[in-house]
């Protein structure tokens, strides 16, 4: 009986796609289950957070006691404690990264992570349709990429992780210029397919993503990864890498949804300084800060949700 | 089943979702991460026996193919949980329960959810589920559930009991 029902639940929602009473359910779901998982995190992160801040809290009472001068520096430090200040580098990461393309972002936090048995690489943000999230809006933070918003709830959303095996985004090497796809594949390695069979691909190269029309789902330069190991499959039409992503998918607090982009991007402008050599010789001087004024008027990210 | 069985079983499930998506899941773990769900259908089935241990294992599975982040088509937990459910509770009624046994039956349980997850996965074209992907994943999974096992199952047995002190518990 139960066996039937999922089977038939199963066949309903595959042929429904997304429309149909299972993409209401989902909904409801979500409008439900969400707001929860939000205020569970809430509570048991500053659960861990205290645990953490215990042992220094000891040890600063001592001092206290020792040299009352230092009274309101300790203080002010016991505020600001190690996990607001790790959140407030992302965010300074974040808006660093936005800033220097132009993207206008909306900010927040990842409050559940989604696996099912292992399959599946998603993430829950505490920011919904009415902050102004809609579905295919590149999700960023710092570092580089973070995935793609899949589906919106009143008050979260579903992001699917470009680690997840159904993830799949347009890329650029950094030098070259020759463009070709990242995927993901869940637990094991991204890999990078190039498009041209002439062009040689090289370990260390760096990939940005290319841009979609109308900038979604994913709009252009955004640091992906690099290349750690080139695949050499005899008579295949296409050379593979696989790709080192720029984000930590294990530790993913602080995201961004890119919720406006401007008309263009300048090109490598987004990766980070390359390490030992110089960054591409046309872009260095406008890695380091954005210019204030730009025709297009955006002139700096404003996170219009606070996370 | 009385009511405060159903209730406490509802209460079971669903914070064993909430902490698997909001915790455990962020836990940094090579490989895999334990299930929390699982483990909660497998201590239900063991005290409540096949048919029951279905049933709440399909509603276990539905509820997580809807919370969010899910996302994939609807029915697959549902499906993989109420097997579990079932088998779990059959296992139970032909032998008696020892530390080693239990071991078993949690270890045969995740291998089995997700064999049936990745093979509905395989029927409906799931890109995500490959060889590769189940071989990697598998061996972790079983390890960290089993891990997990001997703290689960007592616990929610020793639930059942609380709430229910006039009904003997099936051994």
């Amino acid at each position: 009986m139960l066996m039937l029902t999922a089977f038939t639940l199963i066949t309903l929602d595959f042929r429904a796609g997304h429309s149909g009473p299972f993409a209401a359910m989902r909904g409801v779901a979500a409008a439900v289950f969400g707001p929860i998982e939000r205020a569970v995190t809430a509570v048991a992160r500053p659960v861990g957070d205290a645990f953490s801040s215990l042992g220094h809290i000891g040890r600063y009472k001592r001092e206290v006691a020792d040299l009352k001068a230092e009274n309101a520096r300790l203080n002010a430090q016991l505020r600001t404690t190690d996990a607001d200040r790790r959140q407030l580098a992302e965010m300074q990461g974040l808006l660093h990264l936005a800033g220097r393309g132009q993207f206008r972002v909306v900010g927040a936090r990842v409050v559940a992570i989604g696996r099912s048995l292992g399959f599946e690489w998603t993430a829950t943000i505490d920011a919904g349709s009415g902050d102004g999230i809609r579905t295919d809006m590149t999700v960023i933070n710092g570092q580089g990429l973070v995935g793609r918003v899949k589906s919106v709830g009143p008050t979260t959303s579903t992001v699917l992780l470009a680690v997840d095996g159904d993830f799949s985004v347009g890329a650029r090497l950094e030098r070259s210029g020759e463009i070709g796809h990242v995927d993901g594949a869940g637990s094991r390695p991204m890999t990078f397919t190039l498009l041209s069979a002439q062009t040689p691909l090289r370990t260390g190269e760096r990939l940005v993503t290319v841009g979609s029309i109308g900038e979604r789902p994913f709009v252009p330069e955004v640091p992906i990864g690099h290349i750690t190991e080139v695949q050499r499959t005899p008579g295949a039409l296409t050379r593979t890498g696989i790709v080192q992503p720029y984000v930590d998918f294990t530790a993913l607090d602080v995201v961004g949804v890119v919720v406006a982009a401007p008309a263009r991007v300048p090109r490598d402008s987004l990766l980070p300084p390359a390490p030992g050599k110089s960054p591409t010789p046309g872009q260095s001087p406008s890695t380091g800060s954005t210019p204030a004024t730009k025709p297009n008027g955006s002139a700096s990210p404003s996170p219009s949700a606070t996370p | 089943m009385t009511g405060s069985r159903v209730a406490l079983f509802i209460a079971l499930v669903v914070s064993a979702i909430l902490a698997q998506v909001t915790i455990v899941n962020r836990l940094p773990l090579p490989a895999a991460r334990p299930d929390l769900v699982l483990l909660v259908v497998v201590s239900v089935a063991l005290v409540e026996g096949p048919l029951r241990g279905a049933v709440v294992g399909f509603l276990a599975g539905l509820t997580a193919d809807l919370v969010p982040p899910a996302d994939h088509t609807i029915g697959r937990l549902a499906l993989a949980f109420a097997v579990v459910g079932y088998v779990a509770g059959m296992l139970e009624d032909a032998e008696e329960r020892t530390v080693t046994g239990t071991i078993v039956i949690v270890g045969l349980a995740t291998a089995g959810a997700m064999f049936a997850y990745a093979g509905m996965g395989a029927i409906v074209g799931d890109g995500r589920v490959t060889w590769q992907s189940l071989a990697r994943t598998l061996p972790a999974a079983v390890l960290y559930d089993v891990i997990l096992a001997p703290f689960i199952v007592p616990f929610v047995a020793r639930a059942v009991r609380w709430v229910d002190v006039d009904v003997v518990v099936r051994r």
